[in-house]
């Protein structure tokens, strides 16, 4: 029997796609590398994401986990040919404790049905990428996603307190508990962010975040970049964590205002969105002191949102700035590196330098309060030599960024498309422990090989000796 | 005698006088680096000689008893590495007293929201045992905290994972691994953590209804109840903290006072989902045992004798949650975790990719791992 006969014999023939125009589809995320695929299926169920990774393994064909593939660094993206496990049905119904604020949901749950069908309890999930209505839980949990609202609240690995996860051998385990610190060691924690290397998860006991009694959002403009980024360093400096905080420069604001209409100040070099919740006693205090900041440092003016319209409009451009550019530009690259808050000026000034050298469309809309950046650069693939100056000047933007003290990836993940700049940042023996930490769940290498570590990260995949393994007993 | 030897030969400078409160051990070392850790490790490994880590021993009584030839303590390892003070980072190395750390975070109105007991309890400690403090209801755990972590492997690599960023997805997450995995995948040799703004004031409400007071208050710090009653814990600004007691109907107490460590033959804390708290509390106070209960979080410390704790623990375990032990006379014939997780082969594998020979703390975790 084929693998595909295999997988019919379990789903039936129309949640099994093997032909090539079908899985053109889904051999692919929002970001630049196409992939291939041998087969993809849509399985209901944790049993069934169990069997299909049965049979896979049987068949010694490597498994890929998809959500909605608005992943950017290629993490859903098969290294080599391999099945895709779209997860985007996997939904049992849900499990809500209430009074533990937290609620059991399918990993093919969309990020924002998540949020809105909690409402009526006064809670919602806080990790908010401005691709909530079209990404999967499931992917939030892969690439530990983060959003604006993730500088206060913290990134997606803060609001998953569990997983119910399919190892590649097909067995299922519970990994994390409603309870606080559960015992042993916590896998749970290593599983947020792995990008489907270590298992699939079809359930995610997801944190529910108390809505905050009152709301403040600031619009504020400048004059300079760096007076921007200055007033976000300093704001920390202060002891204000804000809600969120954040950037967005000259050309993407035009962009934006251009799709959005949200009376954004097109004239500006650089605005910032600042947000404030808690008490209705203390958030106005909160912003004065954000707006007495960004005047000291060269802000030209200041706008609160008047009502919840207004805020909802400015969170509406925020959020919808890159399907702004996608509708200007024939393709898009965008970038996620992160540095300390404290860099933050001086890094932005550097990547504008790399963009002007290599004659680039850039646009810049981030997390400013996180440190995490997100140059975006506009072209047109079909330009001879543009992809290649796209992705050279991608990588100095990634190099300036770990000369300063920050990383690869605040959240978009290392994929397929960072794996090989691994090795800035972590040295070989770093990116060993990494590799043995992945061989404990997947000894085969059968779960979205070739994603996160570069080739060669195992020290024993270049003979290089380290202690003969014992047998785990 | 002759591994002492050798040891001693090898580790010359490292070698110090027993730890007061340790065990006996063949040895007793004191690195000053993580490089001498790892190398201690290294043929600590090599040789098949268990280690047991050694912080400011408060809580050494959790975990299976380990039973080491080199008893390894961090207090040669007490330097604050790397404040940056405007980007609300620590790095430090695992010997730093909590104390000492909070107070000079305090000085710029900072801290890294380690637990609120001041003694001898030292950083790397309380990241090792994943201990969170009272605190946690605003700021959740310390591994949520925990940004990097450099590791004296089980068998002498010295590997770094995170980094000291606030946000960073860049591999996998290491930091988060070691804290709470006691020892178990090797020394923790500095880490990086996140810190948070001191809010302006603080200040106290005693309350009559736990859970009726943690609905209505606004991401209070704690809300902590023992036999004497239940006490909700604010910060803010003077207008947030009257309008907070305002809402929760209750006087305000300025400064906070947290309850003081239960002292008992036998210690232990419940951990469970914060909806089974109200009722185990109510159970508790029936049974006239000792508690501090955080409502909210989940956890309940308590002091009581085994048989009383052979029974909470079918309760407990019955939530989903666990008893832990955290102190216990020794010899005792009780579980100090009780019913292992799920998993636990995948928690066998994952200590053998760090500690493949098995002397990091070995046999510390669930399932004797
Ligand atoms: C316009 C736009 C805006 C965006 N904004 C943000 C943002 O603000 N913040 C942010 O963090 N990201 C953002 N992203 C990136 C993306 O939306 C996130 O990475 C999201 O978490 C991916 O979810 P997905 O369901 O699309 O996952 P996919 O892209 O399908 O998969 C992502 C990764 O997770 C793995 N995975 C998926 N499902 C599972 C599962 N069930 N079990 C195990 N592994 C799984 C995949 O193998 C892959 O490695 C944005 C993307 C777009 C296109």
């Amino acid at each position: 029997m084929t693998l595909v006969d295999d997988l019919q014999a379990i789903l039936g023939p129309d949640r099994v796609l093997s032909h090539p125009l079908e899985l053109l589809v889904y051999a692919k995320d929002a970001g630049v590398t196409p992939g291939e695929a041998v087969a993809a299926v849509l399985p209901e169920t944790t049993q069934e994401v169990s069997a299909c990774l049965r049979v896979a393994a049987r068949h010694g064909v490597p498994v890929v986990a998809r959500g909605t593939g608005t992943g950017l660094s290629g993490g859903a993206v098969p290294d080599e040919p391999a099945l895709l496990v779209v997860m985007t049905r996997v939904d049992p119904a849900w499990e809500i404790d209430a009074a533990s604020r937290c609620a059991w949901v399918g990993a093919g749950a969309l990020n924002l049905d998540v949020s809105r069908g909690i409402e009526g309890l006064g809670m919602h999930f806080a990790p908010d990428p401005s691709s909530q209505a079209a990404c999967t839980i499931g992917g939030n949990v892969g690439t530990n996603a983060g959003g604006p609202h993730c500088l206060a609240e913290g990134t997606t690995v803060v609001h998953v307190l569990g997983v119910e996860m399919v190892t590649a051998s097909g067995d299922v385990v519970v990994l994390g508990s409603a309870a606080p610190d559960p015992i042993g060691l916590d896998l749970r924690g290593v599983v947020v962010g792995s990008e489907g290397t270590l298992g699939i998860v079809t359930r995610v006991l997801v944190k529910l975040t108390e809505n905050p009694p009152a709301v403040r959002t600031l619009l504020l403009t400048f004059d300079s970049l760096r007076a921007a980024a200055a007033t976000v360093s300093a704001t920390i400096a202060a002891g204000i964590v804000p809600a969120a905080l954040e950037m967005m420069d000259q050309p993407m604001v035009i962009a934006v205002e251009a799709f959005i209409h949200a009376d954004l100040p097109v004239d500006a070099a650089a605005v910032l969105i600042a947000e404030v919740v808690g008490l209705d006693e203390g958030v106005d205090a909160e912003a004065a002191t954000i707006e007495r900041i960004a005047v000291e440092q060269g802000a030209t003016s200041v706008r609160v949102a008047g009502d919840d319209a207004e805020r909802e409009l400015l969170w509406k451009a925020r959020k919808n700035a890159f399907g702004a550019v996608a509708q200007a530009a024939p393709n898009y690259y965008l970038h996620d590196t992160v540095v300390p808050r404290t860099a933050l000026a001086d890094v932005v000034t550097q990547i504008y330098e790399i963009a002007e050298r290599f004659e680039l469309e850039m646009m810049n809309v981030f997390h400013a309060g996180d440190g995490n950046l997100h140059p975006l650069v506009a072209y047109d693939a079909r330009e001879p030599g543009k992809a290649e100056q796209v992705q050279a000047a991608a990588e100095e933007m990634v190099r300036v960024s770990v000369a300063a003290g920050g990383s690869l990836t605040g959240e978009h993940g290392i994929g397929l498309e960072k794996r090989d700049l691994m090795g800035l940042v972590f040295s070989p023996v770093d990116l060993d422990a990494q590799a043995r930490l992945r061989d404990a769940f997947d000894p085969d290498g059968l779960m979205n090989p070739g994603k996160i570590l570069p080739r060669g990260a195992r020290c024993y995949d270049y003979g290089m000796s380290a202690l003969p393994e014992s047998e785990p007993s | 005698m002759m591994l002492h030897q050798e040891m001693a030969r090898l580790a010359k400078g490292l070698v110090s006088d027993p730890v007061a409160g340790a065990p006996d051990a063949d040895i007793t070392l004191a690195p000053t680096s993580a490089e001498d850790a790892a190398s201690v490790l290294g043929f600590a490994a090599e040789h098949s000689l268990p280690v047991r880590f050694w912080g400011g021993g408060t809580h050494q009584g959790m975990g299976y008893p380990v039973v080491a030839d080199i008893l390894m303590s961090t207090h040669r390892m007490s330097s604050i590495v790397d404040w940056q003070v405007d980007d609300l980072t620590v790095t430090v190395q695992p010997g730093v007293l909590i104390a000492d750390l909070e107070g000079e975070l305090q000085q710029r109105r900072q801290t890294a929201v380690l637990q609120e007991v001041p003694g001898q309890s030292t950083v790397g400690g309380a990241v090792a045992a994943g201990l969170s403090g009272w605190r946690r209801l605003r700021y959740g755990p310390t591994r949520d905290r925990a940004l990097e972590v450099r590791l004296a492997t089980g068998d002498g690599r010295l590997i770094r994972g995170g980094g000291r960023l606030v946000k960073n997805v860049t591999g996998y997450d290491l930091p988060r691994l070691a804290t709470g995995s006691f020892g178990s995948l090797g020394l923790i040799t500095e880490m990086c953590l996140k810190l948070w703004p001191l809010p302006p004031e603080h200040a106290m409400v005693p309350v009559q209804d736990a859970e009726r007071a943690l609905a209505l208050a606004y991401r209070p710090l704690a809300l902590i109840e023992t036999n004497a009653g239940a006490t909700l814990y604010l910060s803010g600004s003077r207008e947030e903290l009257e309008a907070q007691a305002e809402r929760v109907g209750g006087d305000l107490v300025s400064g906070h006072r947290w309850p003081q460590p239960l002292v008992g033959a036998v210690e232990a804390t419940l951990r469970v989902p914060p909806s089974a708290v109200a009722q185990l509390v109510e159970k508790l106070r029936a049974a006239g045992i000792d508690f501090q209960a955080a409502h909210g979080v989940g956890e309940i410390r308590l002091v009581g004798s085994l048989g009383e704790l052979a029974e909470l623990r079918d309760t407990v375990e019955a939530t989903g949650g666990a008893l832990v032990i955290g102190k216990i006379p020794k010899g005792a014939d009780f579980d100090p975790w009780g019913k292992p997780p799920e998993g636990i082969d995948l928690q066998r594998r994952v200590k053998a990719a760090f500690d493949p020979r098995s002397v990091a703390n070995p046999g510390i975790l669930p399932g004797g791992i």
